[in-house]
């Protein structure tokens, strides 16, 4: 056991290593870090500008206020920046696999996940994270929440949770790669789209959509079922409980898929 | 007119990279769908809970509105900044400075090569949406289709002009995936491709009218929809083409001062 624990820490601080020098490779270029920021500010301005404007017509979507879905859009933003700015690696693989050099990562005495998980980093995710953290604050002072410490905590677990199962989707996709050969992340990619239909709370949705969002890739457990728990929406909240358990089966069910791709990889050579 | 074989030759060569990378080009269209998708049952259920019109829109309407903006959405997806700035990196751009071309137009002719099978695409998928939502509105009347297709092809030249002019940033710093997405957002909101501009507030509407986005989506699709009346489509097609013009000879003078700039690694 303390054997384990001491291999786990090792390969924490392996992580950040990794992670810190691609940080410096990137702040390099002073520029273009502050572009990347000022741009990830622009997205979601303009994405809040749209349901602000949509909102000015409507009081509200289906029983969701604005506020409410401004919740789930912070949610959606601070996920995707966690996901970027720590774990931009995994749309790097595609490419590392292409172009043959993923032999590197298994010639080191480290593990793989981790290594992909550094490979690479979105500062992006950074202005995502402050921006996506403002809003959240903003909403939550707008919607009339019972605070007690648990609530609080479970919002922390919340927050943890939604970015895992992220992290777990995208980490999941990238081991395509070990199947399907393209130079970009061409199925990543494709299911990173299919994150447009947690924007919105699902129930405008027809059930097939519903079913994929919920079942098949668990979107829905990124923004709209956490959202529900906090704001005590109808019978959904109950199920925004799940959360972190859904969190850890997305982790656990990557981690596998991730190694299945490893066993059946084969080097395109150098 | 022989002069222009060489680019109507780039532009083959260009569409023929989508045929070779088909694969990935479909999974791209219909991951777009998705977005899409999701904003069909988005103004679906603020329809269902308001009948009639918004903002002067009635659902099928707003269904055409929608279909158009994506099909505009989907032409030259190819051509972007990117490009140009791995071409900046890995020299390749000291190629095209020694060639007897024309840098602007190299980068139009690849960046048009693709758009018949794009547009066909996306009128495919656009059609079978329209189908599962229950049809669209169509044009009223001839007139309103025919101008809609010369707005229709202004605002792709618009698109061109203002990736290429944006595309410059690329000789001054490295990284454009910041400034691709900052683009992308800024055009996204203020082209109409997100909300038709009617729905905006005066104030940003009046910020929206000064700028050249508009004519990308809003304009042939209210176009498409017949909602402006004679003298205002006359005259917002014509500010279209003000726009293409004036970008396309800003997009040159940038490239004169830029390659005064170029450092070339290697190539």
């Amino acid at each position: 056991m303390a054997a384990r624990l001491r291999r786990a820490r090792w390969l924490v601080y392996i992580y950040f290593r990794c992670l810190g020098q691609q940080m410096k490779a990137i702040l390099a270029y002073e520029a273009d870090f502050v572009i990347l920021m000022i741009s990830a500010g622009l997205v979601q301005i303009t994405g809040l500008l749209f349901i602000w404007t949509v909102f000015l017509r409507i009081p509200d979507i289906n029983g969701w206020t604005f506020w409410q879905v401004v919740m789930m859009y912070s949610l959606i933003f601070i996920t995707e920046g966690v996901g970027s700015l720590f774990f931009e690696g995994t749309w790097r693989v595609s490419r590392l696999v292409y172009n043959g050099n993923f032999d590197q990562m298994l010639l080191r005495p480290v593990s793989p996940i981790v290594q992909v998980l550094a490979a690479d980093v979105g500062f992006n995710g950074l202005g995502n994270i402050v921006t996506g953290g403002v809003l959240m604050l903003i909403a939550l002072g707008n919607v009339q929440v019972q605070w007690t410490p648990g609530r609080l905590l479970m919002l922390v677990i919340l927050i943890i949770s939604a970015a895992t199962i992220r992290v777990a989707i995208n980490l999941a996709t990238s081991a395509s790669a070990f199947w399907i050969r393209t130079p970009w992340s061409m199925v990543p990619m494709f299911v990173h789209q299919l994150g447009e239909f947690a924007k919105y709370p699902i129930t405008i949705y027809s059930m097939a959509v519903q079913a994929v969002v919920v079942v098949a890739i668990p979107f829905a457990f990124v923004s709209f079922f956490p959202t529900a728990y906090l704001f005590n929406i109808e019978s959904w909240s109950a199920i925004g409980l799940l959360t972190p358990l859904v969190a850890v089966y997305c982790m656990f069910m990557a981690v596998w898929i991730f190694q299945v791709g490893l066993r059946r990889y084969e080097s395109t050579g150098h | 007119m022989r002069g222009l074989n060489k680019y109507f030759s780039i532009a083959k060569a260009s569409l023929e990279v989508i045929f070779v990378y088909r694969a990935g080009f479909a999974f791209n269209m219909i991951g777009t769908v998705f977005y899409v998708v999701a904003m069909f049952y988005l103004w679906q259920t603020i329809f269902l809970g308001k009948p009639g019109a918004l903002g002067g829109f009635t659902w099928p309407e707003m269904k055409a509105y929608l279909i158009v903006a994506f099909i505009l959405n989907s032409t030259m997806t190819w051509f972007d900044e990117w490009q140009m700035g791995a071409d900046i990196r890995e020299g390749r751009v000291a190629t095209d400075l020694a060639r007897p071309i024309d840098f602007q137009l190299k980068r139009f002719a690849e960046a048009t090569g693709p758009v018949p099978f794009e547009l066909v695409s996306a009128l495919g998928i656009g059609a079978v949406v329209a189908v599962v939502f229950g049809g669209i509105a169509l044009p009223a009347d001839p007139v309103h289709l025919a101008l809609f297709i010369v707005s229709a092809a202004l605002a792709t030249l618009l698109k061109f002009a203002i990736i290429y002019c944006v595309s410059m940033v690329a000789f001054w710093t490295t990284g454009m995936e910041g400034v691709s997405n900052g683009r992308m957002a800024v055009q996204n909101i203020f082209s109409g491709a997100l909300i038709p501009l009617v729905f905006f507030p005066d104030w940003l509407r009046g910020f929206a009218s000064v700028l050249p986005f508009q004519g990308m989506i809003s304009t042939p699709a209210l176009t498409y929809l017949g909602a402006m009346d004679g003298p205002t489509t006359a005259f917002m097609i014509g500010t279209q083409a003000v726009w293409v013009v004036g970008l396309m000879l800003f997009g040159r003078l940038l490239w004169r001062s830029a390659i005064k700039a170029v450092t070339i690694n290697g190539g």
